[in-house]
């Protein structure tokens, strides 16, 4: 480098460093916040179940999902975990999802059985959604066979409703799910993906050695549908997947997130296919979905591979007002992280962002966009983990277990990976699949939950060291769904803005809180906050002070609540 | 005067010469390349990216076809719980594709494709899409098990016939692809080829330019070398006849002339003697006397100027303590005389050199320097003698292209008796000039 080159570029980093906002400077050293492990002293003592007892099956490679949710509607949130159990004829033990009720002092009683969730099934992934409207929130099981949706009863406990409510008719692989009400008449209806046309009857032998089983890639079997059920509203579903323009044979779907791209107001789906081309259903507004991801940029990687998409999450990361989305992909093919480019389109700025090389060699799964240091802007959490156990062999550089990453969003289009100087264990390799996240304690900020294939389940405590503040929001619709799913929370402070979409789904098999959290840095109040029902009604809110929650009634006010 | 030799020749002509025939094959061969590369351009642009353009949108056609192909197999499928309408929007997917696909694809073969080739494939899809559509119709109605028929019996084929085409296609471009890549390691082969021969050429010419040059330097250096030489013979003959001359004058005046005047005094003194007190003769001949005297002064003052006979006879200290004191006399210039070291005897030759060396120094003090002061510093070492002549005047700058004849010939005189000069300016204004002489130079020149 000559001396010109030298002052050229060092002139201009001396430059840029005066310009750079003061928030990049301070993130790029250590974070400011503290990742607990608090599972053990929570009581979760969680064990997931594959099933594998050696016939390498596919469905033993996914793992399982988990959820927060306030399922007695006490205000605390509560957890469940999906399980796997064993198969026919290989019955060692009885496993079962485990559902724990939040004892609102940092623990949590399992009360599956109380609950009437003691069912044996081949459990993946898990959607929370009050269906019809009651202020409990129901279930719904994706399975490998028959999923099941379980009625709240209010009382603390859940019941099958599957066969009532016309479920049963459908079998398959299904994988993550969601409850969202794509028509808006003001009733939750679901979204399931299914992944491959598998049965333990019809499993193919894959071999890599030619002698041995091995897990097969999802290319040996055909596709599947999703599947789309409108909610009747009299507690049954009619499924519409055929006349709604979702049905598609080929893809191969592990994940879904709910979005307005178009931001016309109407729910639209981001499913990630493993494989397959992914696919953006834009909502046409008269019960329809049109697939728009090629046109979108979002169905193929840069270079026009099919990639193996896993977990998807949209969220408004950059402040712009508009979702940008990010889906995990297979080792070797990056994270997916994708900026709205208007109209309607997107640009994956994954390598620039610097999130595309440090993900370069972990097989991500669960993912989601999350205020973790409350500085304002949304951060990446991701679950990793690979799905063969023996990888290493195979790529030195690749390992089964694999640490989840944390990207903090630096601003100006940029992350960092801060997971090795982010303190409580969070960094330690696992074979990580899904993810959720949720203020269980209640002091404002947002604790991950963290599921692993065949292993134990991670609740990490989220502890603020710089003292960052936020807001958060309880949605809760009339016209609108009660769950208020599809609402869109703006608020503006300084000539500043931010918005969450309150949504269901997203990550991987599993689902975050439905209250919409806000990082607001040091502030203590901000100037104006607007609601965007899923109704079409709007609502604003003038100078409400940070450090508290609000639960806000369409179209009856806002009501501040004690703390958090 | 000779003409110069063939050896002695200025090698600007041949070195140009080289010159022009290294730049013309440089102009040549790149006109070559040029050639070359805008053939090997059209070659690709023509045949190898239309190819390859061509072939991925076959490609795409092939893969939206077996999708067609897995999407009717599923259709047929009797366990699949949807209608078949429910693919509709599938194939509307895949039809929107193939078309974008087929659109590009005509583009590139407008070259090598007949227009009934181009058509053939537009027109089995249309055919291919008015069946589907037709399928779909009956699947509208209701019919889907007229519908599966309509798959078994015609899209299916159909669809195979397409794929066979696709394929043909691909299979076609593959051989066009060979057929440039041929073409093109031909051109690659000519311009390697035509590539050593520059090389070879450009080489040789560089080899030749360059040995030349080396000649002509050697040529030139060696009669620098005998020039200087003979101009160095020329100064210090010059000098040895110049102190010759002077010391055989100064002895002539000295011997001759000062005996004649000393004995024209002593005649005198004696005939003045005879002469009665207060005679106007006797005031006469002292007067006479006094002239002769005062002449007598001036011949041995001219005497010492032109070559002391103190150096001859007592050597360079004695001379100097008499030369300086004369000089200030002389030239109103104050003048620090400082001696240090044992002293040794020199050789007449070598004082004599000093002493020049000195005279010439203080004659540019006084003449250039504008000063007032001069520090004389004559110190003996072990191994050499140095005079130091300093003065805090004006300065100048030795300037190799302008000096004067002082200055040559006190480095002549210096290289003379092996000696150096060295003259630098002072910090602070002035000049330092210093001659150090070798002991062995000194001795060598002894005798």
């Amino acid at each position: 480098m000559n001396r010109r080159d030298f002052l050229s570029r060092y002139g201009k980093a001396g430059l840029l460093s005066l310009t750079i906002p003061r928030r990049l400077t301070a993130t790029s050293a250590a974070p400011t916040f503290r990742l607990v492990d608090v599972t053990q002293h929570a009581g979760i003592q969680f064990q997931h179940n594959s099933g594998a007892y050696g016939g390498k099956l596919l469905p033993e490679t996914l793992g399982s999902g988990c959820a927060f949710l306030d399922y007695d509607a006490d205000g605390w949130q509560d957890i469940l975990l999906t399980n796997g159990m064993e198969w026919p004829g290989h019955k060692r033990q009885r496993s079962t999802l485990r559902l724990y009720k939040n004892n609102r002092n940092g623990t949590f009683a399992d009360v599956t059985k109380a609950a009437g969730l003691d069912v044996e099934m081949y459990g993946m992934g898990v959607a929370v959604g009050d269906y019809n409207n009651d202020g409990f929130p129901d279930i719904l099981v994706t399975c490998v066979g028959q999923n099941r949706l379980f009625r709240n009863t209010g009382k603390g406990t859940f019941l099958d409703v599957t066969r009532a409510s016309g479920l049963s008719a459908r079998q398959a692989f299904s994988t993550s799910a969601l409850w969202f009400d794509y028509d808006r008449d003001g009733l939750l209806d679901l979204f399931v993906c299914n992944y491959v046309r598998w049965s333990p009857e019809h499993d193919v032998f894959c071999s890599l050695d030619g002698k041995h089983k091995s897990f097969c890639t999802p290319e040996a079997y055909r596709g599947d549908t999703c599947w789309l059920f409108h909610n009747r509203g009299d507690g049954t579903f009619e499924d519409v997947t055929a006349t709604s323009g979702i049905f598609d044979s080929s893809s191969k779907s592990l994940g879904v997130a709910m979005l307005d791209y178009d931001q016309d107001g109407w729910p639209d789906l981001l499913v990630a296919n493993d494989t397959q081309p992914n696919k953006l259903y834009k909502n046409l507004r008269n019960g329809k979905f049109k697939d728009v991801a090629v046109e979108a940029g979002l169905a193929f990687s840069t270079e026009g591979k099919a990639r193996a998409g896993m977990g998807v999450d949209a969220a408004d990361f950059e402040n712009s007002g508009k979702p940008g989305i990010a889906i995990t992909n297979f080792d070797n093919e990056m994270i997916g992280l994708y900026r709205a480019a208007s109209p309607g389109t997107y640009d994956d700025i994954s390598i620039a962002a610097g999130v595309g090389l440090p993900s370069k060699n972990t097989l991500g799964f669960g993912c989601s966009f999350l205020d973790l240091d409350l500085d304002g802007a949304l951060d990446l959490a991701v679950a990793n983990g690979h799905i063969e156990e023996t990888v290493r062999n195979i790529h030195g550089n690749v390992g089964y277990a694999q640490p989840p990453q944390l990207f903090l969003n630096l601003g100006a289009g940029k992350f960092q990976d801060v997971t090795a100087n982010v303190d409580g264990g969070f960094a330690e390799p696992k074979v990580g699949r899904g993810l959720a996240y949720g203020d269980f304690d209640r002091d404002g900020d947002l604790d991950i939950l963290l599921t692993t294939n065949n292993g134990p389940a991670y609740l990490y405590r989220n502890d603020q060291l710089a003292g960052n503040r936020s807001v958060r929001f309880r949605l809760v619709g009339a016209k609108s769904n009660r769950d208020a799913i599809g609402a869109i929370v703006r608020i503006f402070y300084n000539g500043q803005s931010q918005s969450r979409m309150v949504k269901g789904g997203s990550s991987y098999l599993s689902q975050s809180e439905l209250p919409v959290t806000f990082g607001l840095g040091k502030r203590d109040k901000i100037e104006r906050m607007q609601i965007e029902w899923p109704s079409g009604a709007k609502e604003e809110f003038k100078d409400l002070a940070a450090g508290q929650s609000y639960q806000c009634t369409e179209n009856k006010g806002i009501t501040p609540m004690a703390g958090f | 005067m000779q003409p110069p030799s063939r050896s002695e020749r200025s090698p600007t002509t041949a070195l140009l010469l080289g010159l022009v025939i290294t730049l013309a094959v440089v102009v040549a061969y790149s006109a070559y390349i040029r050639v070359q590369l805008a053939g090997l351009r059209k070659l690709q642009s023509d045949m190898v990216d239309r190819g390859r353009k061509d072939s991925l949108q076959l490609l795409r056609l092939q893969n939206d076809l077996n999708t067609i192909a897995l999407a009717m197999r599923d259709m047929l499928d009797a366990g699949e719980p949807y209608p078949l309408i429910a693919w509709s929007a599938q194939f509307e997917r895949v039809r929107g594709d193939l078309d974008s696909a087929l659109r590009l694809e005509e583009q590139y073969t407008e070259v090598h494709r007949t227009p009934e080739q181009r058509a053939y494939l537009s027109q089995q899809l249309f055919q291919f899409w008015d069946a589907v559509d037709r399928m779909f119709g009956l699947a509208r109605d209701g019919k889907d098990s007229e519908a599966r028929d309509q798959i078994r019996l015609s899209l299916q084929a159909r669809q195979a016939a397409l794929g066979t085409a696709v394929s043909r296609l691909l299979v076609e471009n593959n051989e066009g692809e060979q057929q440039a890549a041929g073409q093109i390691a031909k051109i690659y082969d000519g311009v390697q080829r035509q590539l050593y021969i520059f090389l070879t050429a450009a080489l040789i010419a560089i080899a030749l330019t360059s040995l030349y040059l080396i000649r002509s330097n050697r040529q030139i250096f060696a009669r620098l070398a005998t020039l200087s030489e003979q101009r160095s013979d020329l100064a210090q003959k010059l000098i040895a006849t110049q102190e010759s001359t002077l010391r055989h004058i100064s002895r002539e005046l000295h011997d001759e002339f000062g005996q004649v005047l000393t004995a024209i005094g002593s005649l005198l003194s004696r005939v003045e003697k005879q002469v009665p007190q207060g005679a106007p003769l006797r005031e006469d001949l002292q007067e006479v006397r006094e002239i002769a005297q005062s002449t007598l002064n001036n011949i041995r003052t001219l005497s010492q100027a032109l070559h002391p006979v103190l150096l001859d006879e007592q050597g360079l200290e004695s001379t100097l303590d008499w030369y300086i004191p004369t000089v200030e006399h002389q030239t109103g210039l104050k003048l620090h005389y400082e001696k240090s070291g044992a002293a040794f005897p020199l050789d007449g030759n070598a004082g004599v050199q000093v002493y020049r060396v000195l005279q010439e120094a203080l004659n540019n003090v006084k003449r250039h320097a504008g000063a007032q002061e001069a520090w004389i510093r004559l110190q003996f070492d072990e191994d050499a003698i140095s005079l130091e002549v300093e003065d805090h005047g004006r300065g100048f700058a030795p300037d190799a292209r302008h000096q004067g004849i002082g200055l040559v010939g006190m480095r002549e005189r210096a290289e003379l008796v092996g000696g150096t000069l060295q003259i630098v300016r002072r910090e602070g204004g002035g000049t330092i000039v210093r001659l150090v002489v070798p002991m062995e130079k000194v001795e060598a020149h002894g005798g």
